[in-house]
């Protein structure tokens, strides 16, 4: 039974790793949700052994891929405060925004013990109340597109700007007006805490 | 949002009782005309006829689409509420989450609560139980051994995945009517049968037909090929493991690609049973194929990850030889045990695989112990990673060339990442590959190029050489 703690360099990378496939699934499943991209590229496949719909469009799944290559390192180092997912409208106005709040608990070491399936069974409860999140939101104007922002802790952008992985993929600094919401009305969805890592889910939506 | 099953197994009541529940629920929020709209769905069953024939259909529906599944069946035998959520479903994804986890808590009584019933399903004793696992695990290499308990409740299996295909398909397309059918047909085919080892392979089986035909949607095929006596399913476990072990002599240089084991299971047992491929070519091409990556992992027990995706088949099509000698070929897939991930990793890289292998077949490379023909390309990848460092290094100037035609196509496959679901598991694995990459990005620049399409094929299995 190996312990890792948190200097092993390891720990980080299976923490970002279980937490990267899940923004995955989660990205894709509110793009499903929300109907931003039309649901015949969706296909149902298989996460933490439950149907998820994934995109099966080449060019947005490497998007997406990219935008999350990017940040790994980022929640390595648990630099990565928030991870945001904002559905704009033809305007580039934001009109929903999906708060995933990641951190991680400093003094940590994980086992065996800690079960991973543990971990799986939580995230599926993210996903499945993703699914029905659609409950207290209106449907979407037509034409919406979605982006993806970061927020880290301190500076953090400095040192990505010399990452590889970055210059092939640049991120810029968000336009306000992208950023923030006129009011908007905060909807708490989940909550997820475990050994290893925390996130809570936010709904932001506008309040027409 | 709240499904019956969910409610049962949380409170404890039976499963009519929490449909009840569930409805008046319903009723009384629709009177009371406050506050947010709730959305059901029904699961509806009753008889119709299809195709000529009289078929018993069970599919869970949407409200809005109640009383056309009711007007299409000729008599409604049921309808009761399923599910109740907020939210308009767009997907039956999320009928199949809610219930996950309570399911899984009680896996072995999760029927203490329903309503079917069938005398002759007892549990079987741990002796029959292992041996039925040792012939499923032989037949195909499905790696659920870690519900058991679905094979020894008959009732219980079939139930659940008669509900769950139903759940996931009932609900939008209009072919879902009619595998449904067929799962319901099968339900009553299992409840028929006695209980007997032969009954624990021959659920799964069946119960990985049902998400099968899901798949490529030719419920008929299917039907058949499952519906059939105990005896038959036997045989033809039996059977296909020895035409598995001539296949893996034979054909390693077909492409082994990596499909899921219930293809693989039930082609055998259709393609065993009628003699001759009824079903398209294509499917018997796919077993073929996959037998020889079946038999290689299969009585290993090893998880391996399975990849959905139904791979392109071409050429390739080699009629299944008569049974060699079965030991042999067994003790061989011993030793690739241990290589079945990095081997599964490979065949990532769907269409290469195939032509990987044809080129072992012509080559005479030199092997260090000496191996040469068709099987080395199973004894190579053992000797590839296991042997990373010392190895190849002759190999790197040999292959080198090749190795420089095939950074064309092997970049294509860079740009299409790796399943994500990979890391985590299958994590050690992985980051051999990526050195194998990385040691070959640095051997192209070294090698003269020499791009030529008739070694293409040879770079591709010049890529596993180089160390």
């Amino acid at each position: 039974m190996t312990t890792l703690t948190r200097q092993d360099l390891n720990f980080g990378q299976v923490v970002a790793d279980i937490l990267c496939e899940f923004l995955e699934v989660a990205i894709h499943l509110i793009l499903y949700v929300r109907e931003v991209y039309p649901s015949g590229i969706f296909q149902k496949r298989k996460k933490y052994n439950v149907p998820v719909q994934m995109s099966c469009h080449p060019e947005l799944n490497q998007y997406i891929q990219d935008t999350l290559h990017c940040v790994k390192p980022l929640i390595e180092k648990n630099e990565a405060e928030k991870v945001v997912v904002v559905i704009m409208d033809r305007e580039h106005r934001p009109v929903e925004r999906f708060v995933f709040e990641i951190s991680q608990p400093p003094l940590l070491s994980i086992s065996s013990e800690t079960l991973l399936s543990h971990v799986e069974q939580l995230l599926r409860a993210v996903i499945l109340k993703i699914s029905v999140c659609d409950a207290v939101l209106d449907n979407n104007p037509p034409g919406c597109t979605f982006t993806v922002l970061v927020y880290t802790r301190e500076s953090a952008t400095r040192n990505m700007e010399k990452v590889q992985v970055i210059k092939d993929f640049p991120w810029i600094v968000a336009d306000e007006q992208e950023v923030l919401m006129q009011e908007p009305r905060l909807i708490p969805l989940k909550t997820m805490t475990s050994d290893i890592v925390k996130v809570i889910l936010i709904l932001a939506k506008k309040i027409h | 949002m709240v499904t019956y099953k969910w409610l049962s197994l949380t409170l404890g009541v039976h499963v009519n009782t929490a449909k009840q529940m569930l409805y008046h629920y319903l009723e009384q929020r629709r009177k009371e005309k406050s506050g947010a709209t709730l959305h059901a769905t029904y699961l509806v069953s009753g008889k119709c006829l299809e195709n000529g024939s009289m078929c018993h259909k069970v599919s869970v529906v949407r409200e809005e689409k109640l009383e056309d599944i009711k007007s299409k069946l000729d008599m409604t035998v049921s309808i009761h509420v399923y599910s109740i959520q907020k939210s308009e479903l767009k997907d039956s994804g999320p009928l199949y989450s809610t219930d996950y986890d309570a399911v899984k808590e009680n896996l072995k009584n999760c029927n203490k609560y329903s309503a079917i019933r069938c005398a002759a399903a007892v549990p079987v004793s741990s002796g029959q139980l292992q041996r039925a696992q040792e012939k499923v695990l032989a037949a195909a290499p499905d790696t659920e051994g870690s519900k058991p308990g679905l094979n020894d409740h008959m009732a219980a299996a079939s139930k659940i995945s008669v509900k769950q295909p139903k759940g996931i398909m009932g609900m939008f397309s209009s072919k879902a009517t009619p595998k449904s059918e067929e799962y319901s047909k099968e339900v009553k085919t299992e409840q028929k049968d006695d209980a007997s080892p032969a009954e624990g392979a021959k659920t799964r089986p069946s119960s990985k037909a049902d998400a099968l035909s899901k798949f490529f949607g030719k419920p008929a095929d299917k039907n058949a090929a499952t519906d059939k006596p105990d005896k038959n399913i036997k045989e033809e476990v039996e059977g296909a493991l020895t035409s598995l072990s001539a296949v893996s002599k034979t054909q390693s240089h077909s492409s082994p690609e990596h499909k899921q084991s219930i293809k693989e299971e039930l082609l055998k047992n259709s393609s065993a049973a009628k003699g001759d491929s009824k079903d398209t070519g294509n499917k018997t091409k796919r077993l073929e194929q996959s037998d020889s990556e079946d038999e290689k992992g299969e009585s290993q027990k090893t998880k391996r990850r399975r990849i959905k995706q139904p791979q392109p088949d071409s050429s390739d099509d080699e009629v299944i030889p008569d049974s060699p000698p079965v030991p042999e070929p067994q003790t061989r897939s011993l030793e690739n045990e241990v290589k079945k991930e990095p081997v599964s990793h490979q065949e990532i890289l769907e269409g290469k695989r195939r032509k990987r292998r044809r080129v072992l077949k012509s080559k005479t490379f030199l092997d260090d112990e000496g191996c040469i023909g068709r099987d080395h390309f199973i004894l190579c990848t053992f000797k590839i990673t296991a042997h990373l460092n010392h190895e190849s290094v002759e190999r790197v100037t040999e292959k080198g060339y090749e190795s420089e035609s095939y950074s064309e196509s092997e970049d294509d496959f860079k740009a299409s990442s790796y399943p994500s679901e990979d890391s985590v598991s299958l994590k050690q694995s992985l980051g051999k590959r990526e050195e194998e990459k990385k040691l070959k990005e640095k051997g192209q620049k070294k090698a003269p190029a020499a791009a030529n399409k008739a070694t293409k094929q040879a770079t591709i299995f010049g890529f596993f050489q180089k160390k």
